[in-house]
């Protein structure tokens, strides 16, 4: 059999699995079948099944799937019960022994090893019984001086010594230790969450042995460094190399990139696949690098360019276009957790200004700025300046909007409805998971209250981390949201706007006064109603403040309510002179309000200059529980396990420095993380999966790189290029692994059925934004405008959110009237607005993130919602109709010619003999169904032309199609 | 599919898994239906939620007495003084000035003088109900209902008080009741949504869609608005000019526009799972349109709900087809009255006699139905508004009345409800809830006990904490309703 590594730690795979019979190799699969075990209320075995397999898939590891599901609602188990499940393991046995192959098994084995009965490799405290101590047991027994019972459980000769009841471990006789006995009775670890029967296999098979260690253990195990040597070794944490060109026999390569790919497959016997057409290289690239189908004349013309040049121009015309920086910014925007709103409270406040941000994300990937000046300005472009940010260039702004990227997680504080001490302090925690998952690639959010259950991460590091960004969110000294807004204004627009605001007072005190002359008109008239002897002390009821009136006053007030007019009720007594009255200022104010200059903000991050707070660590993340301060620092486990320091106040600035420091530090060139994330992300987008499949979590938990020598390469050639995305994108789309055919092969569905090792194309579902915009792109509609303010979003009358603009009235309730958006309704999905409680229902069918606060990697779904909406929803009729209308103004009156438009235009195909027999027998059909079709109250002349319907009902099938949602 | 091909149908991509993934997530119709990833995991403690939602039917925690409820939202607030809850202490100095203390909607047509209404009241059933001439229909059904007279929720305007009778507190942005028993019930049929709203063709209440959304739990669990026009269901119904022809012919083209893409793709199994996907959409439409086709209902049961008669018509279509939409496995069915229809600050001598004679021959037309199909038991049927009237006139040259949540009426029936019941009272004017007050809380505390669950811990993950419909407040089981009341310790 196969020699297995148990894996670096603990696996969540593991955690939900008991195995009920013992794998066994059948033909080249591993089946067997298992116990899952369901560790919540309300989540059954089937929805433990599939989360297992998508963890099994992210974590790299063996590739489960979930075969003999329980259906009926009895095998719902509760809490702690177990239901049987049949998984199979599908990677197929290996024949040939390969480092590569061998390497990656070793790695995804490990848990599923152990239930096999024999553990291959000697287990060892610190790489296989540590990780898994570290996770249950240290929170109570060694981390942050908690040593309950006395017991402390992070060394084994510590386990000897014991604690107040006596050893823990005893070496004569291990398994009559306390520490197993407690395990093994289920004692310890208290509360829900069991060690896992794989788990308590390992730790059995480690204390047989008599409980080895790897080395000598040190006295204090604080003194040393706080990472053990596998931690320091873990992949992603080492230094990027420069690895040597693997060399490869395969010929068609057509750049470094193909001969760390083809190298990979030789060893499977397998080779690239040939290249795909070209209309379908032209699509796939059009998609990948813009977000929209090629046009007719687009495809013709690359298509008969016979020159050697003929994609090199195309990838450099595709780059070149605004497009690109719209469909990549795109990609950022989600790292980011871009919004148009606060989040986080039921109020989701709109944020007025977000936009500046996307439209500076969208204007940097365009003009290719570099990476690493677009990442510390994201982080520090404030730093770059002095405050107070009055008067500043466009390129300044640029710098104060860049740091947008660290306000555009949710925040509650200004809403009046959030606690506020918390909210501020989930704003700083919100911000550290968008910067840690999307630049670093690690989880760092997880060691706010614990050390890192699984990376190398100590809770001090966290809050190390947070002094990096603690004098822009000072809670002590904390700023709302609209108080974060710095104006773009120039000294002349503030005076302009002073004069504006001092007209506007004058006539508001103007108005006030006429106001208060009708209601006293009112109030006398009313007076008149009651009886003449009464009225002196009605009016001396009235003219008292409210809180003063004697009993006597008060009851005289309720005896004749209509008394108590007064501003805010007088309409009810006058509403025609009310209402002239608020037109006339209404208008005048409007007037004034015409001349002030609009409004202009950069919805940023900035310090106050002089105000540094201490950062304190936080007792199990606590924020009442304040402990001891801790300075700026990167993760240690990033500088080789010593702290680098980042000075706490850079003399030479006005603001503390500390982000400007950490950014240049990231910047490097020098980070083993930083390049490496960021090159896997850009692999991702253009292949379909990244070689770390986890992009967002380059930790213990997530994924092993599938090709780490190439991640490597790439990371270093985009540091050496000058961190240039495009010249990135350029060399990734020019290789022949990405224009390979997406073609599966007997042969390849063997031996890589996953896809992993790129001996093909992978056939993707286009993105929701792409699914929109694709149809307002073939449909004729689509609007090429750019950057500015959002495209509104509404519920609709049912309560779907739609594109436009809110006209419900005060009360909540539609008006009926439509305000017409013009060319904004047809601009692409990314400029309509991302307001987190309001997500545009086409989009979320389809999948579109939901940012809270972030989302690294996105879901692609397959379900019949997406079917209905695609079927009969207004949006996709809607843009039938324009795509029917279209190919009748461009092919005129020639069915063939119609019908092959709309496929050139969809699909970029040109059909088949057979698919245009079938178009017109099926135009043919349609237009006898709607001519027979008659609906109740109809009149004749009301009834649309039954060839258009059909033409348009042809459309919106091909739009449904999935030559129109895929790309191949 | 090629023979060549590794025999992978029982992989991830398959067919057979695929449908089982479907049933998780179907019946999430006309709205935003993908289900949300994840929930906030914000500290202290993040809650282990499923990866992903879904709409299955889920095991209550204790057994239930309600498997599906039907709302009667009776919007703009009925006066329950006309209707519900005779004064007579109101009737002897009608005309007289009100003492008390009094909180006015509107000031300027505001009066102090009592007013009783020109309808009589007589004592009904079995059990003696009394109930205002005005409900003649509920009259013949009185013996299966609960009247509550001391409904409170204490914030005087329809905004605030439907949020809190739907959603618990008065403020907005909260999941509606019927998007919290989906959440944590789901429903039996997976073709049909498991929320539907059936709304009037006067318009949509006051709060419009918020009536029915799912603040922040997942879209998912939104109600879905079967509207009174065609298209019913937005999405869910094919487009108006279609029909049973032009529909297949469409699902035969795409069909195979689709699987001749397939053919040259053998093994892509997202390819097959997405042609699937759609046959199962037809089969959801086609689900649709059996469940809203009351034609098939006999000639005496469309007479029992006053499909006979063009004033009853209407609003008698929605009440059989809550029926019929329960029968198929609906968990929670709202039944709207248009925008402000009970809000009667004038007018109310002929208005109010108007919607009863639209809607009370209907509604009773329901009960009588459920009881003989053997559903009213596991079918919890609630009839009222946000709020009741006071017993002071408003605007004496068009007689009305002003809004009142401090006492108010509403009723309840099946479901582990007690039958014939009266509970409550209001003080002797009608004004305010004095005794066995029911709070909107205790309302939502004693809904989720019918269907077998703890209103305090049906929760959502917030950033603030687990969000739950009683949001903290103290919500009490009313006890006295209750066939079946909680064994107290």
């Amino acid at each position: 059999m196969v020699r297995v590594d148990l894996g670096p730690g603990p696996t969540c795979v593991g955690s939900h699995l008991l195995a009920d019979d013992p794998p066994r190799q059948v033909g080249e699969r591993i089946v067997g079948t298992y116990r899952a075990l369901s560790q919540t209320v309300g989540q059954d075995t089937l929805q433990t099944a599939r989360r297992l397999t998508k963890l099994s898939v992210l974590r790299g590891s063996l590739p489960v799937t979930v075969t003999d599901l329980p259906s009926t609602p009895a095998d719902r188990p509760s809490r702690g019960q177990i239901s049987p499940l049949t998984l199979i393991a599908s990677r197929p046995m290996i024949r040939r022994q390969c480092p590569l192959w061998l390497g990656m098994i070793l790695l995804a084995l490990g848990p599923f090893s152990l239930a096999w009965g024999e553990p291959p490799v000697e287990p060892m405290f610190e790489s296989h019984i540590r990780p898994l101590l570290k996770a249950h047991c240290w929170h109570c027994h060694g981390e942050a001086g908690e040593t309950k019972g006395g017991l402390d459980l992070r060394q084994v000769r510590r386990m000897v010594q014991g604690g107040d009841s006596g050893p823990a471990l005893l070496r004569d006789q291990p398994l009559n230790s306390p520490l197993w006995q407690r395990v093994v009775s289920g004692e310890m670890p208290p509360g829900n969450k069991k060690l896992s029967a794989v788990e308590m296999g390992v730790l059995k098979g480690w204390l047989e042995r008599g409980a080895p260690i790897s080395r000598a253990e040190p006295e204090n195990p604080e003194a040393s460094s706080p990472f053990t040597e596998e931690e320091l070794a873990f992949w992603s944490f080492q230094a990027v190399v420069r690895p040597v060109l693997p060399v490869t026999r395969q010929d068609g390569l057509e750049n470094e990139v193909d001969r760390f790919i083809a190298a990979g497959l030789e060893q499977q016997g397998l080779r690239l696949s040939p290249p795909a057409d070209r209309v379908t290289l032209i699509r796939r690239l059009t998609l990948d690098l813009w977000g929209l189908p090629p046009t007719p004349d687009q495809i013709d013309e690359f298509v008969s360019d016979a020159s050697p040049e003929a994609y090199s121009r195309l990838v450099e015309r595709l780059l070149a276009s605004p497009r690109y920086g719209e469909r990549w910014g795109r990609h950022w925007l989600d790292a980011a957790g871009y919004a148009d709103s606060d989040g986080y409270s039921t109020r989701d406040l709109e944020r007025k200004y977000a936009w500046k941000y996307r439209d500076y994300v969208v204007a940097s990937l365009n003009q290719d700025l570099p990476w690493n000046e677009f990442l510390v300005e994201q982080i520090a472009g404030d730093e770059l300046l002095a405050p107070p940010y009055r008067n500043l260039s466009p390129e300044q702004a640029a710098r104060l909007i860049a740091t947008g990227f660290l306000r555009m997680g949710p925040d509650g504080t200004g809403d009046g409805e959030a606690e506020v001490q918390t909210a501020r302090q989930e704003v700083i925690a919100e911000t550290i998971k968008i910067v840690s998952t999307a630049v670093l690639g690690l989880t760092v959010g997880c060691s706010q209250c614990h050390d890192h259950r699984y990376d190398p991460i100590p809770q001090a590091d966290y809050y190390r981390m947070r002094a990096i960004f603690e004098p822009a969110f000072d809670v002590s000294h904390w700023r709302n949201p609209t108080a974060r807004l710095v104006s773009l204004w120039h000294d002349e627009q503030f005076a302009k706007a002073a004069e504006i605001d001092q007209k506007k007072q004058a006539l508001n005190d103007e108005r006030t006064k006429i106001l208060d002359g009708i209601v006293s008109e009112v109030f006398e008239r009313e007076l008149l109603k009651v009886p003449e002897e009464r009225r002196a002390d009605a009016r001396a009821a009235k003219g008292a403040a409210a809180d003063q009136r004697t009993p006597g006053q008060q009851l005289l007030l309720k005896e004749f309510p209509a008394l108590n007019v007064d501003r805010g009720s007088v309409y009810l007594y006058e509403p025609q002179k009310i209402n002239e009255h608020n037109k006339k200022y209404d208008d005048l104010t409007a007037q004034l309000n015409s001349q002030r200059p609009p409004e202009d903000f950069a919805h940023c991050l900035t310090e106050v200059p002089g105000a540094v707070p201490a950062t304190r660590i936080f007792a199990r993340g606590d924020f009442n529980q304040p402990r001891e301060e801790v300075a700026p620092a990167e993760l240690s486990i990033l500088c080789s396990g010593s702290q680098v320091p980042i000075s706490s106040k850079d003399s030479s600035l006005p603001t503390s420095g500390r982000r400007l420091a950490w950014a240049r530090h990231l910047t490097s060139g020098r980070h083993p993380l930083v390049a490496r994330v960021l090159v896997n992300r850009v692999w991702l987008h253009h292949f379909g999966a990244g070689i770390v499949t986890t992009p967002g979590d380059f930790g213990a938990l997530g994924a092993r790189p599938t090709h780490p020598e190439l991640l490597d390469w790439l990371a270093n050639r985009f540091v050496e290029s000058g961190w240039s995305l495009k010249s990135l994108h350029r060399l990734l789309v020019h290789s022949a692994t990405y224009r390979q055919s997406s073609q599966r092969t007997p042969e390849l569905e063997r031996v890589d059925p996953e896809n992993r090792l790129w001996a093909r194309a992978a056939i993707r579902r286009l993105e929701a934004e792409v699914v929109r915009d694709s149809l307002l792109a073939i449909s004729g509609q689509l609007s090429n405008r750019m950057a500015g303010v959002p495209v509104p979003v509404a519920p609709d009358e049912v309560g779907q959110i739609v594109v436009a603009v809110d006209t419900r009235d005060s009360a909540g309730r539609p008006t009926g009237k439509t305000v017409s958006l013009g060319e904004d309704e047809f601009r692409r999905s990314l400029y309509v607005q991302v307001r987190r409680s309001m997500p545009l229902s086409f989009l979320e069918s389809f999948d579109v993130p939901d940012m809270r606060p972030n989302c690294t990697l996105r879901n692609s779904s397959t379900v019949a919602p997406q079917a209905l909406l695609m079927m009969n929803s207004d949006f996709v009729s809607q843009r039938a109709a324009d795509l029917a209308r279209r190919v009748m103004v461009m092919a005129g009156s020639s069915r063939a010619e119609q019908v092959r438009l709309v496929w050139r235009l969809a699909t970029g195909l040109t059909p088949s003999e057979r698919q245009l027999i079938e178009a017109w027998e099926f135009l043919d059909a349609q237009t006898a169904a709607f001519a027979a079709l008659q609906l109740e109250g109809e009149k004749p002349e009301q009834r649309p032309d039954p060839a258009l319907s059909a033409l348009t009902s042809y459309c919106q099938a091909i739009l449904c199609s999935n030559r129109v949602l895929y790309v191949e | 599919m090629s023979n060549e091909f590794p025999e992978r149908g029982e992989s991830r991509g398959s067919r057979r898994h695929f449908l089982a993934e479907q049933s998780l997530r179907l019946g999430t119709l006309a709205l935003a239906w993908q289900a949300t990833r994840g929930a906030t995991a914000a500290p202290p403690k993040p809650v282990d939620l499923p990866s992903q939602f879904d709409l299955k039917p889920k095991q209550p925690t204790a057994p239930p007495q309600a498997q599906a409820m039907i709302s009667f939202f009776m919007q703009g607030g009925p006066s329950h003084l006309d209707l519900f809850d005779n004064k007579p202490e109101l009737q002897k100095r009608s005309g007289e000035k009100f003492g008390g203390e009094i909180k006015y909607d509107n000031a300027a047509e505001s009066s102090p003088k009592l007013f009783y209404g020109p309808w009589k009241f007589g004592r009904q059933g079995q059990c003696g109900m009394e109930l205002s001439e005005l409900l003649p229909g509920l009259a013949e059904v009185c013996d299966d209902i609960t009247l509550i007279r001391s409904m409170h929720t204490g914030v005087n305007n329809h905004g605030q008080s439907i949020y809190a009778l739907n959603g618990g507190r008065p403020t907005g942005g909260r999941p509606a009741l019927g998007s919290w028993l989906t959440f944590a019930l789901g429903a039996e049929n997976q073709t049909l949504p498991a929320y539907l709203v059936l709304t009037d063709p006067g318009g949509l209440p006051v709060l419009g869609v918020e009536n029915w959304h799912n603040g922040w739990l997942p879209s998912l669990y939104q109600g879905t608005v079967i509207r009174p026009q065609e298209p019913r269901i937005l999405n869910l119904d094919p487009p108006r000019r279609s029909n049973l022809a032009t529909q297949q012919q469409f699902l035969k083209l795409l069909d195979s526009v689709n699987r001749d893409q397939l053919s040259q793709h053998p093994g892509e199994h997202e390819l097959a799972a997405r042609i699937a996907s759609y046959e199962l959409a037809s089969r959801m439409q086609t689900s649709a349109r059996e469940a809203l086709d009351f034609q098939q209902e006999t000639e005496a049961t469309q007479k029992l709900y006053g499909l006979d008669n063009p004033k009853t018509r209407e609003f008698g279509i929605r009440c059989l087809l809550a029926r019929r939409l329960v029968e198929r496995g609906v968990r929670f069915v709202e039944i709207c009255t248009g925008n402000q229809t009970w809000d009667h600050h004038g007018g109310i001598v002929t208005a109010l006699p108007d919607i009863c004679s639209r809607t009370d021959l209907p509604v009773a037309g329901l009960i009588k139905d459920l009881k003989q199909r053997g559903l009213l038991d596991q079918t919890l049927v609630h009839w009222g508004g946000e709020m009741g009237r006071l017993p002071v006139i408003q605007n004496e040259k068009n007689i009305g009345r002003d809004h009142n949540t401090y006492g108010f009426s509403m009723w309840l029936a099946g479901g582990g409800i007690k039958r014939g019941l009266t509970w409550g009272t209001t003080d002797e004017f009608g004004h305010k809830a004095v005794e066995n007050v029911v709070n909107h809380y205790d309302y939502h505390a004693t809904l989720f006990y019918l269907f077998g669950l703890d209103a305090a811990k049906v929760a959502f993950p917030r950033p603030t904490g687990l969000g739950t419909i009683l949001d903290g407040q103290a919500g009490q089981i009313v006890s006295g309703i209750l066939e079946r009341p909680p064994v107290t310790a």
